[in-house]
Formats: structure tokens, sequence, C-alpha cells
């Protein structure tokens, strides 16, 4: 399964923009000596590192792909093939067992996302994909020129019921790839292809798993065949996870919309109050999934970030979403009073590591999870130095914009605007966010200020090649896209 | 950067399962 959030990064960076569709850099200790950020609990200083996590997550990813492969090398086996013939059925079984780890890529565990960031992992299930899917097609080919014979296998309409399964199978694969990768040209609404993805990955499973224990060549063994047919009910059960067995947590702590306030350029916000509970807790910069219209069963949740303070106490959260053209249209017009459902929160773009002077860069409605950290820490009082770097198309559509001013004076903070369409009297920043920008409005050693960059991809891998041009290593910044897909 | 990363892990994963598949037809074949 994709992940869920329209591609927006064709758009220039100032116009993108729904609340983020986050994408988020592994997160560090909230430094003891700053206190514990709101709502969160600081991990224990023997805790393994999110590098070394992320190592063992690999591993643990590679064994399950091919423990259950050499498996098939124990106990009772049929006589060997021909070296090509033995590759391509491994190759059959590796796709397969990866096309089915997919549904735990996209599972949601913040144990598993946390070390990479969940910008990596919606990263690496996409593009993983398309490795599956030339392992799975690589399979009958090898077959086919190996041994040419089987080509009539192709016709289904003759071929037997495990061809079939083979070629539904593979059919469906395909069908994943290309309606993930031309979503947009196909014109597809996320909600439907969202579906339509689910369904086809069940069916690309499925029909594997049968066509493998109707082949029956190395399943014979019962022992064998309920290997593999109980790792498909472990595959389906974490798609079970996500799409039954949250939903029905989440619907169990609705909120109900106390408020939707208009914010410069074309944003509105939503505010949210728990209903019959206390509601969740978050960190400064997390993201939850919203249901407004629907229930949680529904494949209709997107990913924002809380713009709101994590400090508040009565459990109320803010979610500030930029009108696109599509569902976030109807924000403005969603009734004061109606139940919605958050799961959350994810994310890792949070402050963590000590720094001399926290850096954000938002470009467009990327400010919501800055505006998050930013009231949060004047909630606490806290009086570290903060530079705003924030990016918008014009003056007039300057989210947040009174409020940051009144912010600075709360705050250390210094907010700089760099605007593409300035006013003529404009002495500010002009253009994009540059290394040069950061260059002037940044104190020199930049390695040893946090970086917290949100916004739409072209401005992402222009501040990133920036930090890098300052030489700030990529420990030092965290970053959070608009796009999952 | 990021970016960067996921691809070369997505290389590296399918290095490998490609280079244990043929290990295991090699077992196969040998054995």
């Amino acid at each position: 399964m994709l992940g869920p959030c329209r591609r927006l990064d064709e758009r220039p960076w100032h116009e993108v923009g729904t609340a983020p569709a986050l994408v988020t850099t592994p997160s560090l200790p909230y430094p003891e000596h700053h206190g514990a950020a709101p709502g969160t609990t600081t991990p224990a200083a023997t805790a393994p590192g999110p590098t070394s996590r992320g190592i063992a997550w690999l591993v643990i990813y590679l064994c399950f792909i091919l423990a259950p492969l050499f498996a098939l090398l124990l106990g009772s086996m049929p006589p060997a093939r021909s070296f090509w013939t033995e590759f391509s059925v491994a190759l059959g079984y590796s796709g397969l067992a990866m096309m089915g780890l997919q549904f735990g890529l996209t599972a949601r565990f913040r144990y598993v996302t946390a070390p990479w960031g969940e910008d990596v992992i919606y990263h690496f299930h996409r593009q993983i994909s398309l490795i599956a899917v030339a392992l799975v097609v690589a399979h009958p080919i090898i077959l086919f020129i190996e041994r040419p014979e089987l080509v009539r296998l192709l016709n289904s309409v003759q071929a037997p019921w495990r061809a079939r399964f083979a070629a539904l199978s593979t059919y469906s694969l395909i069908a994943i790839v290309v309606m993930a990768i031309w979503r947009t040209k196909l014109r597809l609404r996320y909600e439907t292809w969202h579906v339509t993805h689910v369904v086809l990955a069940i069916v690309a499973v499925g029909a594997g798993i049968a066509h493998m224990v109707g082949w029956s060549f190395y399943l014979d063994d019962p022992w064998k065949r309920g290997l593999w047919i109980g790792l498909t009910v472990f595959w389906v059960g974490l798609l079970a996870y996500v799409r039954i067995f949250k939903p029905l947590f989440v619907l169990r702590r609705p909120y109900i919309v106390s408020e939707v306030r208009e914010e410069l350029g074309k944003t509105w916000t939503l505010i949210m109050r728990p209903d019959g509970h206390a509601g969740l807790r978050f960190r400064p910069g997390q993201f939850g999934w919203l249901t407004v219209f629907g229930s949680p069963f529904k494949i209709s949740a997107h990913p924002f970030s809380f713009s709101s303070s994590a400090a508040v106490s009565d459990g109320h959260v803010e979610m500030s979403i930029r009108e696109l053209g599509d569902f976030t249209d109807e924000i403005a017009k969603v009734p004061v009073g109606r139940r919605v459902y958050i799961d959350g929160p994810y994310g890792a773009f949070t402050m963590g590591q000590p720094a001399d002077m926290h850096v954000l860069v938002a470009g467009g409605v990327g400010i919501t999870p800055m505006m998050s950290i930013l009231r949060t820490l004047a909630d606490q009082g806290d009086k570290r130095p903060v530079v705003l770097v924030y990016g918008s198309k014009s003056w007039d559509v300057i989210t947040f914009r009174d409020e940051l001013e009144a912010l600075e004076a709360r705050l250390d903070l210094a907010v700089v605007h760099v605007l593409e369409n300035p006013p003529d009297d404009w002495t500010g920043e002009r253009g994009f966010v540059t290394a040069d920008v950061l260059r002037r409005h940044l104190p020199p050693p930049y390695a040893d200020h946090e970086y917290f960059i949100c916004g739409p991809d072209v401005m992402m891998d222009a501040i990133e090649n920036a930090l890098e041009e300052l030489k700030v290593p990529i420990t030092k910044y965290h970053s959070e896209r608009y796009s999952f897909v | 950067m990021r970016r960067l990363l996921a691809d070369r892990l997505v290389v590296a994963t399918g290095t490998i399962v490609v280079a244990m598949s043929a290990v295991f037809a090699l077992v196969r074949v040998i054995t």
C-alpha cells in the first residue's frame, strides 16, 4: 500500500500545501536539561540509537523474506532441476514474501518507523515494490526461456488453476505498480485508488500463495505448506491490524469540531476537542491521520500535522489545512459539532538534539508543524533562540503571519520571511530560501544548530542541498515532506 | 538526502535477495 498523499511537488512550492502528509526523520530524545516535551517519554539513555535500531529492523525484514525460502531446503526435498529453474522459483518465493511484507511497512507501527522516519519507510515501500514485482515477473520469464513448453500456460482458458493463479497474481501486481506510479495521470481519486490498491494487493498475495500450494513442488511437506500459508495469514493480519483493529480503537476515541477558523492563505484550522476521553498526547511537530467524512473504517483518512501547542491541558488539538482543489476544499464547510477521528500521533519531526539554536525552515503550509513547535515553546516559557525562515508567495497569503509577530514577543524568535512576489517597498528576502539566505540570518558555525525543514519536495531538496553546502551533517536536521507518494 | 538513503536501502535489499536466491539455486543443484 502506498502512502495516502497527493503528489504536490509538481507545483511551485509556495502554492503547495495541504498540511503536510508527513514524512519525518528520526527523532532523538528531548534533552533532559531542557525538560521533556509535553506528552513525551524520554527514551532511556541506554536505548539503542536510531541507526542500530534501524539496521536491526532491516535485518529482521531480510530474515522474513529469506528464512521462509531457505526453510524449503530442510527436510525432504523433490529432485533438483536446473540452476535457472531453481533460481526462478527462488525469485518467485522471494518476490511474494516481499509483497506480503508491504502490508507491514504501512501498518503504522511507530516502533518500526521511528528509526528511519516515515519518509524513508514510505519511499522504501514504493521503491521495493518495483523490485518485488520484477522478481515475480522474472520467475515465469526465466522458466519460459529455460523450458519453452511452459509458454502454453499463458493460455488461461486451458491452463490449470495453479497457472491461472500465477497469472492473476502477476497481473494484479503489475496493476498495483501502474496505478501507484501513474495515479495522478490516470486521474484516480485518492480514495478510489487506495481501495483498489488494497484489494489488488490481497488478490496478488492470495493468488500467489494459491499458485505455490497448487504447484506443490516445494510445499508438499505439510509443515512447509503450513509455514507459507501461515505467513500469508500473518501478512493479511498486518493489513487487518491497520484497517480493522486500529479503526476500532480510533472509533472509541472521537473528537468534536468546536471551531473552524479561517487563516491567511486559503487555510482553515480545525479545532477539535476529545469527546468522552482525555485526548491524545503528541509532541510538537507530529501528525495524525484525520477522518472528517465517514468512519475510521472508511479509507478516507489523510495525514495532517498538529498545528496547536502540545502543552494544552484540555486535550484539544488543531490541524491547519490549505485548500487544494480536492477534499480539502470541503474543510471550510465542516460544521461545528461534527464528529471526527484522529489516529495518531505519528512522526518524529520533533526537537531532540542539544543545540545552541533551532532553525525552522517552512514553505507554504509547511508552517503548521512549526506553529506547533513555536506555540509549545511559548507555552513552556522556553527562551532558547529560534530562527524561522518562512517562504511564501506574497505578503498577503502568509499563513499565521500575525500570530508569528506575537510569538516573537514571547520567544527568542526571529522570523525571516522570504517572498517570491514581494510588494514594491519590501526590504526583506526575495525569491526562495537558499544557502545564501541561511548564511545571512544564521550565525556560524552552522553545524551547531538543529534544523527542521517542512515543505514541498522542490523546497526540501533545495534546503537539504543548502545545508550540505553549509557542512551541516544529516544528523542535525529533520525533514518533513508533503507527499507520501 | 534521506530519499537517497531509502534508494540505497532498496538497491541493497534487492541485491541481497537476488544473490540469496542464486545461493538457494546453487545449493539445490550442488546437493
